[in-house]
């Protein structure tokens, strides 16, 4: 059971995202659900995390997998019933897991009741619910989002006979937030869902709420007045929330969605992800610290997120267009990996099933300063199929077992919600649960390693960081520092042997000692200290003064 | 091995924080702080743009600078610690500096270059001089991309010339190492050039710039190298030639630079050029550069007085070198007015062998001989001079192919004074 | 007093044709000796002049730089000079050996202060011998770096330079030698005072735009030069 929420319990969380379709099917319907999931639960235990955050799962028409929803209040049925929810809910908390669900505040499917009654006439209450325009040359500086499929920003309604605004695809309409009874709807539907126990919402596509003439609509002053108000009403009713932006922005421009503590707890930090990527790649890291350079402070309550792959491509929008075209052509030689400005490609399969570089990046997201978020699948290692149209090649069914349908139902494979991967590399009978439960240096059991071995220190989560800038500009050295307790982290982004020199003097006296072996290395003297690394090694090494 | 006095450890430590890279630049200084800047920058430039994703380094190789010239280079690095760089880069870039001797030596200078990128299994390698202020960023791609991609072991530039600049290269170094060498590279001297990772390492250690050639003239000696071996040359087209340093406009020194090494050359790589007749043309990147026609003044009286009064004052001097005929019609055309004056080209060339051979049988100190060959150039460049001032480029370029026709027509002269006792 | 005139003469005939009979054999033996000693020293030298050519000594003068600085001097090669050298050491020798055999009083220190004498004189044509090649060798410089500073006097200055070396070779020479001392003091006076002027005239060289231009600021003279771009030649 995990402790009645409190403050702050996000800093030092380490949260699985993952889509209930996706996970486990009970029933043999071929889609995922939430009684699968609740029987999963053990699974996410031992692997060591203790946050969930569910993908959209009320009802919805799936054309943007969930995120296009026509009722807030509800379970898709093919997931389940509202009480198959409260169910997995319980367990999720008794197994000391919180949950985090999605939010979608901007806007909903063109199929809820609400857009049916705006666009049924001008004089209906909830008319004002959307924003509506007799033309679509308004906001012109409004950049659109779907590049690859929407031409404007603006749809005709045949119905009503006007333009309605999207900023994704054209049948999600955007709510309108200038209406307070639209406000005050959805923050019913946010207490609805915190008054069954959800522990934190992920609000999506936040920045867009508002609009203005004259300017990019986004990130508008009257937007975060909508944040501060709604996260003001969750600390007095539901202290402990939490709240966590989604917003693709860049770092300075995402610094007001902290507010001064009083907006969101947690934001995701979009921009450092791809120059991991870039990094590692480029074996210089120079793309990582320069972006981290440029991260300002946020208010001591708050946390980044920070993740290395998502449901959604890999997004380039927060790159030059120099980073966008290496990255291409590095990650994505094939075009049908691009999409949106992105790439639609898994973690094993972007770096070529090298243990090494997943096991590097991981450990750069264990410990570098936020909340690692890991996607589902990850943690073994799954692949990608690219040809599945849209993203969905990277929310292929989870696989539990060699057997049937790698073990994610009893259904015939072709009645499947989508069909598993089948190359021998990535395949589910190469790359499962089972077998690497069973090999203790599978990537699975590693990844517990880790796993454990950040949780049993705050200072990843809470701690500060100072980055170290050895001469040899392929080696990311930093330390992270809570109280009397000091962790040097030092990472070889490059694929051949490196020798480092690091200015250590301030922690003259010091013993290094490793947190994987815990065994103990040289005492920190006057003289630069000196590593050799092996080929995408890291260290973790915590000083110690005896 | 060479390498081991080259290296200092503070040199090696910041080799070893760079680490392999794709193309090293480098720079040989001393004292450049007024001209350095400018050609850094374009250097900087002309990676970021042509170059963004390789790993580039420059390595500066320095002889006792003592106003700032090796703070601008290392200036020049782009990394993580530069917080207020203004300029974006997909990498880092090492700008690194060492001093490598308390005098300038430029064969020690390249040296040390050379030795850094073959630490750096460098796959090509250019050497730009901190003089050339009129370059620009594009000649970075011109020079290196052929070594780089193309898989050439020498990138020899070709510049726009005014029409009387590099008359020593037009009327000596080139027709002499196309009709030796068998290789029309018409700038085998060049203040810019680049070098495949390969030629690099072989020309490090074959020892050559620790001998006498190789120590006068190495960048002449590196061009020579890359011809007598199986190596792939070609030549780059890059632009305005840099304005002339302090050093080339004092001729002896040029001389020794150039023509000494040339003929330095000769004794060891007999067995090659001997067996050679005819050129063959060089692989060229880039459209044609022309001849630019910017009037100039030149005293050209003072040319025909240095060149007369040389052949007097150094008569017993020429008189060891060349061979009374020779020497004799030398006599004739000094006694000649300005506006009667010609030194035709068949008898130039048979000057420059005799000045050869006479080299090679150290008839006198060879020091001595190439100090004696420079009024008698001038001579000769008074006739270029002459013959050049109205005429169109191509004319230019007619004449100059008339004159490497001659020094290979007459190539067998030389073979035959070359064993004679004189 | 006729008689006594025949007498003395005829007195005086004997007593020559007595010390010719008595000294005629020394000279023959002399001349034996000379004559041996020619031989011998010829033999000398062709044996020299084998062992060097078997120990490759020209080889080693070579390397040494002695066999071009010979050749530029004009010199035989060093081989022909160390075998001739020997050559006439050893005859000289066998001809002064003749000499003291004709037991002429006084003579005999003369030959030993001959011997003694030798290996100065062998240090004294070692310098003069040097100071020629550098004589040549600087004397060339010099005109070399004149001429092509186009300096009027170059000839001049070549010749002022390989006199003022000669000068200096030749007082050392007479210094080792024992000759003439006191020229060693005004040589080496003259030496200085040639080296102040070479100076003065290497300034004058460097300086001479400088001067110029001092001159013509300092007389507002208008120097009709004809202006010239400087091309390089490279």
């Amino acid at each position: 059971m995990p402790a009645k929420l409190e403050a702050g319990w996000y800093k030092n969380a380490i949260i699985y995202q993952v889509h209930v379709r996706t996970f486990y099917d009970s029933n043999g319907d071929g889609v995922g659900d939430f009684a699968g999931l609740a029987q999963r639960l053990d699974y996410l235990q031992e692997l060591g995390v203790n946050a969930i955050w569910l993908m959209p799962f009320f009802p919805s028409p799936l054309r943007d997998d969930g995120y296009d929803i026509s009722d807030y209040r509800s379970v898709h049925p093919s997931y389940g019933t509202l009480e198959d929810f409260k169910s997995f809910l319980s367990i999720a908390h008794e197994c000391g897991l919180r949950v985090i669900i999605e939010m979608v505040l901007n806007h909903t499917s063109d199929q809820h009741p609400w857009f049916h009654e705006s666009r049924s006439s001008r004089d209906n209450p909830k008319r004002d619910w959307y924003v509506w325009s007799d033309s679509d040359t308004k906001y012109r500086e409004t950049r659109i989002i779907f590049l690859d499929t929407e031409m404007s920003n603006w749809a005709w309604d045949p119905i009503s006979k006007s333009y309605y605004w999207h900023r994704f695809f054209s049948h999600q309409p955007d709510l309108n937030y200038d209406n307070p009874a639209l406000q005050e709807e959805m923050w019913d539907v946010m207490k609805f869902w915190l008054e069954l126990g959800v522990d934190g919402f992920r609000l999506d596509a936040v920045p867009y709420l508002i609009e203005r003439e004259g300017t990019n609509c986004e990130n508008l002053p009257e937007t975060h007045a909508i944040i501060r108000d709604l996260r003001k009403r969750v600390d007095e009713h539901f202290p402990g929330a939490m709240l966590l932006a989604e917003a693709n922005q860049w770092p300075a421009d995402l610094r007001p969605y902290f507010g001064n503590g009083d907006e969101f707890h947690m934001a995701f930090h979009f921009p450092l992800m791809p120059r991991m990527f870039m990094g590692l790649r480029l074996e210089d890291r120079k793309p990582i610290t320069e972006i981290l350079q440029q991260t300002p402070e946020i208010p001591a309550s708050c946390q980044w997120c920070l993740f290395l792959r998502n449901h959604d491509e890999l997004t380039l929008e927060m790159v030059t267009d120099i980073e966008r075209d290496y990255m291409y052509d590095i990650y994505a030689r094939d075009k049908a990996m691009r999409l949106n400005l992105g790439i639609r490609r898994r973690l094993a399969t972007l770096l070529d099933n090298d243990r090494r570089r997943i096991e590097l990046m991981n450990g750069m997201l264990m410990s570098l300063p936020g909340t690692p978020i890991i996607y589902y699948g990850d943690e073994i290692g799954m692949g990608d199929n690219i040809y599945l149209g849209d993203r969905n090649g990277v929310r292929t069914p989870m696989q539990w077992n060699g057997g049937w349908n790698g073990g994610f139902s009893n259904a015939d494979p072709e009645k499947l919600y989508s069909p598993p991967i089948l190359n021998p590399v990535y395949g589910y009978q190469a790359v499962n649960v089972l077998s690497q439960k069973r090999t203790p240096h599978s990537l699975l059991s590693w990844m517990q390693h880790i796993i454990a071995t950040r949780r049993s220190t705050p200072v990843f989560g809470s701690g500060s960081i100072e980055f170290l800038y050895p001469a040899n500009h392929r080696v990311l050295a930093y330390v992270r520092q809570l109280g009397s307790e000091t962790i040097l982290v030092v990472n070889n982004l490059s694929n051949a042997a490196q020798s480092v020199e690091l200015d250590l003097r301030r922690y003259k006296g010091n013993i290094l000692i490793e947190m994987f072996g815990r065994n103990i290395f040289p005492r920190i003297g006057d003289l630069p200290y000196f590593l050799t690394m092996g080929p995408y090694q890291f260290f973790w090494f915590r000083l110690r003064k005896i | 091995m060479a390498e081991e006095n080259l290296l200092t450890d503070e040199f090696l430590r910041q080799l070893i924080s760079v680490g392999e890279v794709d193309i090293v630049v480098g720079l040989s200084t001393h004292n450049h702080a007024k001209t350095v800047g400018t050609v850094i920058g374009a250097i900087q430039s002309g990676i970021l743009k042509c170059f963004p994703r390789e790993r580039v380094a420059i390595i500066n190789a320095d002889g006792g600078s003592q106003d700032g010239t090796t703070e601008l280079v290392t200036n020049a690095s782009i990394d993580d610690l530069r917080r207020d760089s203004k300029l974006y880069a997909l990498r880092t870039l090492h700008s690194i500096s060492v001093r490598y001797a308390r005098l300038p030596d430029p064969s020690k200078a390249l040296q040390t270059i050379l030795a850094g990128a073959d630490l750096l299994r460098a796959k090509a390698c250019v050497i730009v001089s901190p003089e050339s202020t009129t370059i620009e960023p594009d000649w970075l791609q011109r020079l290196a991309r052929p070594a780089y991609y193309d898989n050439f072991d020498l990138v020899c530039p070709v510049y726009r010339r005014q029409k009387f600049e590099g008359a020593l290269v037009r009327n000596l170094l080139y027709p002499m190492t196309r009709s030796l060498y068998g290789s029309r590279i018409r700038e085998p001297y060049g203040s810019e050039f680049a070098i495949s990772g390969r030629l690099g390492t072989d020309f490090l250690g074959s020892g050559i710039l620790n001998q006498d050639g190789g120590r006068m003239g190495p960048e002449i000696s590196t061009t020579i190298f890359a011809l007598t071996g199986k190596y792939r040359v070609c030549q780059s087209l890059l632009g305005a030639k840099p304005p002339s340093s302090r050093s080339s406009h004092d001729m002896v020194a040029a001389m020794r630079r150039t023509v000494g090494a040339l003929f330095a050359s000769l004794d060891g790589n007999f067995p090659f050029w001997s067996a050679i007749s005819g050129s063959q043309p060089v692989p060229t990147v880039g459209t044609s550069l022309e001849v630019t026609q910017e009037t100039a003044r030149i005293n050209r009286k003072r040319l025909l007085e240095m060149f007369s009064s040389g052949v007097a004052q150094l008569e017993p001097v020429l008189g060891a070198i060349l061979s009374p005929s020779l020497l004799a019609e030398l006599k004739r055309i000094a006694a000649l007015s300005l506006d009667e004056f010609e030194y035709p080209p068949d008898l130039w060339t048979r000057t420059v062998f005799e000045f050869a051979a006479s080299y090679h049988k150290s008839t006198i100190n060879r020091d001595h001989i190439i100090q004696a060959i420079v009024p008698l150039y001038r001579g000769r460049s008074l006739t270029f001079i002459n013959e050049n001032r109205d005429g169109p480029g191509e004319q230019i370029e007619t004449r100059e192919e008339s004159l490497c026709a001659d020094f290979e027509r007459l190539k067998p002269y030389l073979l035959e004074i070359w064993a004679d006792g004189k | 007093m006729r008689e006594i005139i025949v007498n003395e003469l005829t007195q005086a005939f004997q007593q020559m044709a007595r010390e010719i009979v008595h000294y005629l054999p020394r000279l023959i033996v002399m001349l034996v000796i000379a004559l041996i000693g020619w031989a011998i020293a010829y033999l000398l030298k062709l044996l020299v002049r084998s062992l060097l050519r078997l120990t490759k000594f020209s080889k080693l003068s070579e390397n040494a730089g002695a066999t071009q600085l010979l050749h530029q001097a004009a010199l035989p090669s060093s081989t022909e000079l160390v075998s001739r050298f020997v050559f006439w050491v050893a005859w000289i020798g066998f001809v002064l050996l003749g000499v003291s055999v004709l037991g002429i009083a006084g003579l005999q220190e003369y030959i030993s202060r001959f011997f003694l004498f030798l290996p100065r004189l062998f240090v004294a044509l070692v310098i003069l011998f040097f100071g020629l090649v550098a004589a040549s060798f600087f004397s060339r410089a010099a005109l070399l770096a004149a001429v092509n500073a186009n300096f009027r006097s170059s000839r001049m200055l070549s010749s002022a330079v390989r006199v003022i070396i000669m000068i200096f070779a030749l007082s050392m020479v007479f210094e080792v030698l024992g000759v003439a001392e006191q020229t060693m003091l005004i040589a080496f006076a003259s030496v200085f005072g040639a080296a102040m002027l070479g100076l003065a005239i290497a300034f004058g060289l460097g300086g001479q735009d400088l001067a110029r231009k001092f001159l013509e600021r300092k007389f507002g003279r208008q120097v009709k030069e004809e202006r010239e771009d400087e091309f390089s030649p490279l």
